[in-house]
């Protein structure tokens, strides 16, 4: 593309007709002008179409009572009804409560496990292989895990056999039992993307920088939190955000394993919204709450970015 | 500061030998220098006196200690990489203040060491800075701050000039020299660059193939090569070898004849003359043969004239000009030829 012998026009002139010479071409200045956007097109397009549209369909939706009929609009009414709807604030708590414990969790396994393995050659050529949890389909891990502790009651029968309980667990009748299980699903699930994204990054900072700490007296512990870690920054909190915004609109483990109970102790905020739209049918409300979501997200994304990136750069 | 000795070392990965039967003996506050092509074990062999290697066999001795069994950060070397290894996330007074947090000393001494080891190298305006911000000099000159600051037993520095443009090499060079000599402590300093090796060291091991080829003072190195490898790797440009035969004292090979060699052997020989022992005379005597180019540079011109099929390099005077493809002729000083085994490469003496 950016070969010179391609804009030189004046020496084609000069030079007619050498069999041994390629034709050259020359561009339009439109085309040149178009062409970036041109190639970046169809990634727009792509975006507007599956996320813009129903964006800005769903702010809209948000003003408006919306059942069956015709919208009515209500201006801020569904916001305000928001505000003081106790099953809303409860499902927030809820996600960032199991949330924010997965997400603990699976960050600090999956960053012991890179540390751990990041130099071994085994890791280095299979690491595809611990991508496998990720394969799964997630309503296909829920049943698992459903089955696991409520409905096949492994997990309590395997107790049972080794003689540490006697009788069955009821997962279900416990909050934190319940939360607890829907961590777990994320936690095993997920603990591998992290682990892949986090061994690339380790792999990727050099070698001879660990040698020398090694030299310089540092023990691994030293060398994992003073060189590591900070020169990590930047792919831990990419790595989170991405399983933040995936774990805020967690849906699939309530809807499957706990349905939200009980008593809404599990009840996270998409679960909410889809009570709320589609059992409910009250599209209006739903989207509103939507939105605070989709403004929750982007307020922390930006900061954790922000944050992230610059205490490493500068 | 350290004596260190490496006794039989070798090194092998499953059937590769990266480096064979190396002894060496160095001694205390010596500077010594590895010099050799790329892939020749110098660096393998640094490497396995740091700890960052286990050799296969043999033992490495510091101070009469045997130290194969300590870890890189109980033997307190010091090191300089070929890519400088500052960390990153640092500024360079935390970098050069990470051996002494590390190692343990007193927390209110750090920061009179670290600026007497910034001054030391002449950057004590860069201390805030991250390593991102300054250039490959300053760079440079940090990590040689991070490794002094400690005061360790031994120094190495591998290819630590190497990013560097020439004019700063040459300064940084006589730095690492002073700075040496200043804090006397023994010196391993790796480098495929024989102008380095020249002028900074002590003593030279030239190394090829993972084997030892010569250890031996820089001037022993120049003027008594062991074999055609040594002859051939030292010196700029490099020496001349012309294979031929040697019957009754008498050299021959295509386009040129010494007579009156002082030598008991005879048979397939390899003549070794550095371009600076080679004068253009104008009498027919060693060499005849024909211009092949002509480079001024300025202090001096370098001549090649091609005999038979083989090219030989003259240093000649600075006002030296020729026309290509002219008879040129070439007296060799015959004090200073060299005769060696083409078979072996071994020197003949």
């Amino acid at each position: 593309m950016s070969n010179p012998s391609l804009s030189v026009s004046g020496a084609a002139k000069a030079a007619p007709a050498n069999p041994a010479r390629p034709t050259m071409r020359r561009r339009s200045k439109r085309m040149k002008a178009a062409l970036p956007y041109l190639l970046v097109a169809p990634a727009v397009i792509y975006l507007m179409l599956i996320t813009l549209y129903p964006g800005v369909y769903a702010i809209i939706q948000s003003f408006h009572e919306v059942k069956f009929g015709p919208w009515r609009p209500v201006g801020l009414a569904n916001y305000e009804k928001l505000l003081t709807d106790y099953q809303f604030w409860g499902a927030l708590w809820n996600t960032f409560v199991i949330g924010s414990i997965s997400l603990i969790l699976q960050c600090v396994l999956a960053l012991a496990l890179a540390f751990y393995a990041y130099r071994d050659p085994w890791v280095k050529g299979w690491r595809i292989i611990f991508l496998v949890p990720m394969l799964f389909m997630p309503s296909a891990v829920a049943f698992i895990y459903k089955l696991f502790f409520l409905d096949g009651r492994v997990f309590a029968d395997l107790l049972m056999k080794i003689g540490l309980i006697d009788g069955n667990i009821a997962f279900q009748s416990s909050t934190w039992m319940s939360r607890g299980i829907l961590i777990l699903a994320d936690v095993w699930q997920w603990t591998p993307f992290l682990f892949i994204i986090f061994v690339a990054g380790l792999q990727g900072q050099d070698e001879e920088v660990e040698e020398a700490a090694r030299l310089d007296g540092a023990s691994w512990y030293a060398i994992f939190w003073n060189i590591s870690l900070p020169m990590m920054k930047p792919i831990i909190a990419v790595a989170l955000i991405l399983r933040a915004i995936d774990i805020t609109t967690m849906f699939t483990n309530v809807f499957i394993i706990t349905k939200g109970g009980p008593a809404f102790g599990t009840e996270t905020i998409s679960y909410f919204i889809y009570r709320t739209g589609f059992k409910f049918f009250n599209f209006g409300y739903a989207s509103a709450a939507s939105v605070i979501m989709l403004i929750i997200t982007i307020v922390i994304a930006q900061l954790v970015v922000k944050r992230a990136f610059v205490s490493s750069r500068s | 500061m350290a004596r260190i000795e490496l006794k039989d070392i070798q090194k092998s990965w499953g059937a590769v030998k990266g480096v064979s039967d190396v002894n060496i003996d160095i001694e205390d506050e010596e500077f010594i220098v590895f010099l050799g092509p790329s892939g020749c074990g110098k660096t393998t062999t640094m490497r396995m006196i740091a700890g960052l290697e286990d050799p296969s066999e043999g033992a490495i001795v510091m101070d009469g200690e045997t130290m194969n069994e300590i870890d890189a950060r109980d033997r307190d070397v010091a090191m300089v990489f070929q890519g400088y290894a500052l960390y990153p996330n640092m500024t360079i007074y935390e970098n050069i203040r990470f051996p002494l947090r590390m190692r343990g000393v007193p927390k209110d001494q750090h920061d009179a060491k670290v600026r007497r080891a910034a001054e030391f190298v002449e950057l004590t305006d860069y201390l805030d800075r991250k390593p991102g911000a300054l250039s490959g000099g300053q760079r440079q000159r940090a990590a040689l701050a991070r490794a002094i600051v400690r005061q360790p037993q031994v120094f190495l520095m591998d290819e630590p000039l190497s990013n560097l443009d020439a004019k700063l090499r040459q300064a940084m060079r006589v730095q690492i020299k002073h700075i040496q000599r200043e804090l006397k402590i023994t010196t391993v300093y790796v480098t495929h660059d024989q102008i380095e090796a020249m002028t900074l060291a002590d003593r030279i091991v030239i190394m090829e193939k993972g084997a030892i080829q010569q250890i031996g003072t820089p001037d022993q190195i120049y003027n008594d090569p062991a074999n055609t490898f040594v002859a051939a790797f030292i010196g700029s440009p490099p020496m001349n070898l012309v294979e031929g035969t040697l019957e009754g004292g008498v050299f021959r090979a295509p386009g040129i004849a010494v007579e009156n060699l002082s030598t008991r052997h005879s048979g397939q020989v390899t003549l070794g003359v550095r371009p600076e022992d080679c004068t253009v005379t104008g009498i027919p005597t060693h060499l005849s043969g024909t211009v092949y180019g002509v480079e001024p540079t300025g202090d001096v011109t370098y001549l090649t004239v091609k005999a038979g099929d083989k090219l030989i390099e003259v240093k000649a005077d600075r006002d030296y000009r020729a026309t290509l493809n002219t008879p040129e002729t070439v007296t060799f000083d015959l004090t200073r030829i060299y005769l060696f085994d083409t078979a072996t490469g071994q020197r003949l003496r």
